[in-house]
This record gives structure tokens, sequence and C-alpha cells, in this order.
């Protein structure tokens, strides 16, 4: 990793410009490389892709069977689907209870996670080294031989009307199911949440149909990360997949995001806080096009950080707001960006002003050479322990699966974030945060924010 | 099973007392080129003023907002535009402050902190600021949010007596705007002493030249008079207490169920987390079984050992807490008695080995995500932690071994006495209008 000195000497100095009898911090040292640890790759015939990393020094390996399948594949009427199928193919095997896989995974030192997200489902755990090819096995079996058993659906469906009413309770769920109805209308990625009465009406068919028409090993990919017997591991999978079916290949999905400018206010009687997404689609970015890591650098200049400037003058100049952030959401053929801030009511309008004011001062000047150099050594820090656990690596070699781009991305990325220049934030702003495109969508007391919203556009619901 | 050798064992840690009285751990690991410290104050939110609500947390905040040689949120600014990130947190009995960074950093970082143990730079506009942050604060994590602070707040004000275990440890709003450059000011020389502290370093650096940085920068800050230490102990409760309130932001009601746990670092203690490990940990432990599964009162249930961070962040009396959220038309009561049924199973009968064997390794895996927790300020945080309350953090090589010394006997002890109903505290949250939907 380039961390430069100079670049530290910068920060010692624009914090000793206005008191010059005080003493300096002592420079850092000279920074060490960063390498990222050896893949190994290999394919089954079936299709089903695997990477193996040793990495580590805790004798633990996480194991995730990672399917390119989620919401996207659900239409309109089914939202959730996924989700329900993915509870389900927790219930037992045809050889295994629940509970059987319960324990058998406890005693591993690891637990069953089954993640459903808009574009892949993961399967996978965390155990003991020594336990790693058992793991194996106990997850092939779980992907392959779900039971489906009828016994647990109405408890299934019922815990998840349960979420439903309390995710559905929370001012940021609510905000983030607006922005993502205006993005992405009559898409998948524009469906958060079902009806109750939909996700009462699921039943064991449409369940077993989701999983027949979405997993199989030719769109799945086993990730293994740590310490772990490499050979056990490889002959475990060859052994447990190899009679996979390859199963359907995943339907291209519909991503045709736009941008909805205007003021979009959700009514929470008596809130005490606004909780605001502010944002625009920048559908054609993802990690495998060139704007990407500009953007990305753009970004943090603007709001991705601690030290960025709408942080600083929401929260460090005025006290409006805890912890706000911006950031890039990549998704698959539909990128986003949003500034996300819960702040105080009386002062919606206020934060709202300096966010754009923000944005137009962006769009208008390029940072300083000092200012983009201190942002840029702090992507690169944070890349750096972005891939410092097990968990965190599996999940960055499963996106460079899901973007197409090769390991090349990780070993390039901090040479990358430094090839920015104070001139091509500029261009990125000007090219993608236009503020007249912004979608304002507030979760917050109508009687006490309307006027405040007004200046910004007319209202909607 | 066989156990597998716990990696940090075979490292030695050095230990080191400055004639001011500051502890310092050294653990050495060169797996990746970078380097966590974590300073920790003892003073967290038991001892915080009477009239001073959420001091200890507000003061958090001002510890960013200028030293002696750094402005208004230099300190953060110098490890993040070098590749750093920072991680502070209050406690209820220290406040640490973190910092993970690239190697090269690391005497930066030692001069950083050492700067602002010094001496802090607390204006008027930093402090109103910082109460405007802190509010906001409280607002988006429980005026505004759904349920509130349930259970982390809730429970230890409904179970606890002693005023410094049963406050409002976030703060009201009104204390918090109430507070004065004066009373921060004399809150930091009284406790942000090196006598009150402990800095653990861990990761990518040598130990010599680490100690000679942190005799230069930390040396010559003179140590100060601690005052008597508050009592913060709970009494034996010896009747079941009920505590409720209402949310009409929510349609499903949350309980939680609050036993006095045992002082931490006693035998009962390990044993009392090795019972959340049967009881309510995973879902092969006993309640996910009989009130997921079986019976579909809930679709998930969290056992905790404490609320704010690991079971070793704890030095006082602490609650042993099981919680849940479930639909409207089952009762507290209906629910307790399935909960009951399981609870009374660990205080009547002696668990076999294998129960206990299958706990001690799901301690084990927990154990080692607490070491590797936050991209790696578990280790460091645990060593801080142990070389503050006990002034000994070796102890971080004998977790295992104390978890290999609970019998199935002393599980049946430990929850004939803490289980009892007696000992504790059912806490709900309740929908205002009981909608069904």
């Amino acid at each position: 990793m380039i961390v430069s000195l100079a670049a530290a000497l910068f920060a010692a100095e624009a914090a000793l410009a206005q008191a010059v009898e005080k003493e300096a911090p002592p420079p850092p040292g000279l920074p060490k490389n960063f390498s990222l640890p050896e893949i190994r790759r290999f394919d089954l015939p079936n299709g089903m892709q695997v990477r193996l990393m040793q990495y580590g020094n805790i004798p633990k390996a996480t194991i995730r069977l990672v399917a390119q399948t989620g919401n996207i594949d659900e239409d309109a009427d089914h939202v959730w689907l996924a989700n329900v199928t993915g509870e389900m193919i927790q219930q037992g095997t045809r050889t295994r209870s629940a509970e059987e896989i319960a324990t058998q995974l406890a005693l591993m030192g690891g637990a069953l996670n089954v993640d459903v997200g808009m574009n892949q489902t993961t399967i996978g755990t965390d155990v003991f080294s020594e336990s790693a090819a058992s793991a194996v096995s106990l997850i092939a079996d779980i992907a392959r031989n779900p039971r489906f058993p009828e016994t647990e659906l109405v408890r299934i469906r019922n815990d998840f009307l349960r979420k439903l009413s309390i995710e559905r309770g929370s001012p940021q769920s609510v905000t983030q199911e607006k922005i993502m109805q205006l993005f992405y209308p009559s898409q998948p990625y524009g469906r958060s949440f079902p009806t109750p009465e939909v996700l009462q009406g699921y039943t064991l068919d449409q369940i077993r149909g989701f999983y027949d028409r979405n997993f199989g090993a030719a769109r799945s990919r086993m990730y293994v990360v740590g310490r772990f017997d490499e050979a056990a591991i490889e002959h475990a999978i060859r052994r447990d997949f190899a009679g996979w079916k390859a199963g359907v290949p995943p339907a291209e999905p519909a991503v045709n995001p736009i941008s909805r400018p205007g003021v979009y206010l959700i009514d929470r009687p008596g809130a005490v806080q606004s909780t605001m997404l502010i944002g625009l689609p920048v559908a054609g970015v993802g990690p495998s096009t060139p704007d990407y890591r500009p953007l990305m650098v753009a970004n943090a200049v603007l709001g991705g950080t601690f030290m960025s400037r709408i942080t600083w003058k929401l929260r460090e100049k005025n006290g409006y707001s805890y912890s706000p952030v911006s950031y890039v959401a990549v998704r698959p053929r539909g990128a986003y960006w949003v500034e996300d801030a819960d702040v105080a009511t009386n002062v919606t309008g206020a934060s709202i002003r300096e966010i754009i004011a923000e944005i137009d001062r962006l769009r208008t000047e390029a940072p300083s050479e000092a200012d983009l150099r201190g942002i840029q050594n702090f992507l690169a820090g944070q890349f750096v322990l972005f891939n410092s656990s097990r968990s965190d690596i599996a999940g960055n070699l499963a996106s460079l699966d899901t973007y197409g781009v090769g390991e090349d991305y990780l070993r390039n990325y901090v040479r990358s974030i430094y090839a920015v220049t104070p001139a091509d934030v500029l261009r990125m702003m000007q090219k993608y945060i236009d503020p007249a495109k912004l979608a304002i969508v507030v979760a917050g007391d109508r009687k006490a924010i309307e006027e405040q919203l007004r200046p910004f556009g007319t209202i909607a619901e | 099973m066989t156990a597998p050798q716990l990696a940090p064992a075979t490292i030695p840690l050095e230990y080191h007392t400055l004639s001011n009285g500051l502890r310092v751990v050294l653990w050495p690991d060169h797996a990746s080129p970078r380097v966590t410290t974590r300073l920790d104050y003892g003073v967290g939110y038991r001892v915080e003023p009477k009239n001073r609500t959420g001091f200890a947390h507000l003061f958090e905040h001002l510890m960013s907002q200028g030293s002696r040689n750094l402005g208004k949120m230099e300190h953060i600014k110098l490890v993040q535009s070098n590749g750093g990130v920072v991680n502070m947190s209050t406690q209820s009995d220290f406040t640490t402050y973190g910092d993970i960074a690239p190697s090269n950093m690391l005497r930066t970082i030692l001069w950083a902190e050492a700067d602002r143990m010094k001496g802090l730079d607390i204006s008027e506009a930093n402090l109103g600021i910082q109460k405007g942050v802190v509010s906001n604060e409280v607002r988006v994590h429980v005026l505004n949010r759904p349920y509130g602070g349930f259970p982390w707040l809730d429970v230890p004000q409904a179970a606890n007596v002693n005023w410094y275990n049963a406050h409002d440890s976030y703060g009201d709003l009104a204390d918090i705007d109430a507070a004065t450059p004066e009373a921060a000011y004399n809150f930091f020389t009284t406790y942000y002493a090196p006598n009150n502290a402990s800095l653990a370093i861990v990761g990518d650096f040598d130990p010599a030249e680490a100690m000679a940085w942190v005799n230069e920068y930390f040396g010559a800050i003179p140590s100060r008079p601690q005052p008597p230490k508050a009592d913060i102990s709970e009494p034996r409760q010896e009747q079941e207490k009920r505590g409720s309130r209402t949310d009409d932001r929510v349609t499903r009601p949350a309980m939680a169920i609050a036993y006095h746990a045992p002082q931490a670092e006693t035998d009962a203690y390990y044993a009392m987390a090795l019972i959340n490990q049967i009881l309510a940990a995973g879902k092969d432990s006993w309640l996910y079984e009989a009130i997921v599964r079986k019976r579909g009162l809930t679709g998930e249930i969290e056992g905790t050992m404490y609320f704010y961070g690991s079971m070793f962040d704890n030095n006082g009396p602490s609650l042993y807490t099981i919680d849940l959220f479930h639909d409207p038309d089952k009762s507290t009561d209906e629910i307790l008695r399935a909960i009951d049924e399981n609870v009374d199973r660990l205080r009547t009968q002696t668990i076999d080995e294998a129960t206990l064997a299958r706990a001690r390794v799901k301690m084990r895996a927990a154990f080692y995500n607490d070491l590797e927790r936050d991209y790696g300020f578990g280790r460091a945080n645990l060593l801080a932690g142990f070389a503050l309350f006990y002034d000994d953090p070796a102890r971080i090589n004998r977790i295992e071994s104390r978890f290999a010394a609970i019998t199935p006997e002393l599980i049946r002890k430990t929850a004939q006495e803490y289980l009892r109903p007696a000992n504790r505290t059912i806490f709900t949250v309740v929908p205002k209008t009981k909608r069904v939907k």
C-alpha cells in the first residue's frame, strides 16, 4: 500500500496554519506494501466456480456458496418470495432436520447464515479450520436437497409478517422504499416490501418453483477464505457438488433507472427528526467502468467520510445531524448516488441547503491537491482494512465475480485511487451529480417541515 | 472434537506501567502492515455526576474538538488522511479511544493520543455544537426509532435500584443541554489522567521502539489523585419486577427478561456465559427450539451478557437479558411460561457433558469473534480492558481455561441462584393500539 509521507505533512501543515507556535505531529514512518494473498480458482464440470484463499492466523474458515439469484428474480406480485424461499431452505434437508443442521454446525464453531439480497443469495458459515471440509458437505446438502417441510410454512410466513411490520415502522426503511420506487419504477430494484396479503398467500409450490428455477451449479460460486486444508476442501467440493444439476441460466433483469427530481414527503406526525435521502441514479457506473473510482473519490470528498465536506457542515459546523453520509450504491446496471442524513426537525430546510451548496461548490471548483491526497490516503487505508477479515475478503471476491472484473481490480485498486486528479473530481461531479435532478425524499413531521421544504420544489407524496 | 490451539496464546505480550501510572500492553503481530491502538479511560456511564446524565458520552465527543496542539476534528483528520480509522465508544465502566492505521503511523498516533491526554480545548462554541450532535444521536438511536431504546436503555433502568446503574446513561436532552465548559473541564481533569488509563498496542510494530515513543509522549503527563470509587453494587433482588411502556409507532409487542448476573470475572460469570450458549445463543439453543421452532411464538430470540460490548467489557453489576418480538395475540405470560420450562431444566437438572461441551465450542467461537471484531479492535479492546480493570492483560490467554473449568454442577448452582424468578425484571414495549396487521 502506498501512503504518502507528503500527505501527512500536508495535513499537519493545514492543522498548524492558524497557530504557529503549536507542536507538529511527528510525521509517519515509511509505509509498507499491501499485497493480496493468492486466489486459487477452478470450475466443476457442471459449471460451478470455486475460489479458495488462505488468509489470516486465526484457525477458522469462512465458507460461502453464492447463488446468482435474489429479489431480482421475483415478479411484481411476488415480492419477498426469494426471502421466504431462503428461510425455507434452512428448514432441513432430505436427511437432516433443521435442528440437526444447527447442532452439527454449532459443534464446528459455526452457524448457518442464509442471506437473500437483490442479486445474490448466500448460504454460508464460519467454522474452525479442522471442520471446514465437513461444513462444505453440510452447505452442499442444504443447497442441493432442501426438504421444504409444509409444517414450517405457517410459522415462517408469520415471522415475515412480523418482520414486515417492524421494518415498515422505521423511517429509514420507508425513505429507502420511496427512493427505490422513484428510481426504478415497475422494476425489481424498485420493490422493497410485499403487502401482508401477498406474504400470507405464499405456498409451498411457489417456494419450490422459485428454488427450482433459480438454484443450480452453473449460477453458483463457492468461496472459502481463511485457514484450511486445501486438498481436503477441494476434495469435498468436487465430491459434494459434482452431481448438482447445472440449473436454469439467470434471466436478464430489467433495470432501467430514471432520475425523478422533486421533493417527496412521507408524513410521520410528531417526528423529532427528518430522515432524508437525497440522490439520483448514476446508472452506467460500476466497478468495470472507468468512471467508477473517480466517482468514488469525488463522493468521498463530498460526503463519504467523517472529514468530508457535507459531514463537516451538517455535523461539526452546525450540530444538525449525528452521522450524515453519502455513498454510491453499486448494483448491477443500476447504481445510484445518495446523501443519507437524519437531521433535527427544525433544521430540515437548512440542512438541505447546506447539502446542495456543497454539491454546487464541488461542481464549480476542483478540490485542492492536499485535500484530495488526504481523501486518497483514507480510501487506500480503508481498502486495506476492508481486506483484513475473512468475511470482508469473501464478500469482495464475490463482488469481483458479480461485476465481471478480475482480481487485478483489487491489486490495482490503490494505484487507481491515487491516479484520480482534482480535475477528475470536478468532471465526475459535473457529469453525474446534477442538483437539478435530485430526488429529495424526507420522512418527517409534515406540519413542522412542509414550509421548510417548499423552496426545493413542489411537494409530492 | 479437539480444541484447536488458540493462536493468540502463542505470542507473548509485554506489559509495562509508567511511573505516572499509565498501563501499557504491547502485542506484536506482523500478519498485516497495520497497527491498532486502544486507549481506555476508567470512566463510563455509571459514574457520571447525578445532575449530568449523558455527560460521560457527551465527553467522548468533546475529545475530538481540539487538544493542546490539534484543532477541532484534526485528530480524526490526521488518522483518516493517513489511511486509518478512529473508533470511540462510551461504555458503563470505561470510555475508549481507538485508532487503526497503517503501521507507519504508530508514532504519529501515540503523539496525538498523548496530546489530548495533556489538555483539551473546550470552547463554548464547540460544546454547543456537540450538544446538538449528541441530541441528534439520541434522536436517531432512540427518540425517532420504533422501540426506541429497547432493550439496551430500558432494561437497566427498570431492573437496577442503585442510581449509578439505573439512570438513563445516554442522557436526558435537558441535562445534556445544561452542560457547561467548566463542568467538562472538571470532568476531564478528574478522570482523564494517566493513572486512570490503559493503552494497548496490537499489530505490526517493534516493541522497544513503541515503548520509547510511549515514554516520550506520555511519560511526563502527571498522575492525578482519583476520587474514591462510587458504590455501584446492586442488592440481591428478592421479588420479580415488571416494567412497561407504550410505543405508538409499533404494532408488535417486545419483551425482555433480565436477570441480575454474577459479578464479572467470577466462575459464576463464566458459567452464566455458558448458560447463555445453552439457553439462547444460536439456532441449536433450547429456547430457539422451544419458542421459535416448536411453538412459533417469535422468529428469533436474543441472549445478551452485556449490552454495550462483549462480556469482558463489563466490570460491575450487569444483567443477563433475553429479548424477543412477538405477535399481539400472544400474551407475555404465555411466552414466559414457555421460557420458564427451559430455564427450570437448568435450575433443577444437571446438564450432560455433551451439552456443556457444545456450549464451550460455541463460546470459543464467540471469543474468537470478540478478538477479530471491528477490523481488529477486538483484541486491543480486551487487552486494554483487562489492564484497566484488573492490572492483568494476560487474562486474555486464560479465558479458554476458565471456561474449561466450569462443571455441570456449577452450571446448575449458577442457574439456581441467578435465574430465580425473583431475580428478574420483565420489561415490555406494547403497541398503543393493538392493530393486527
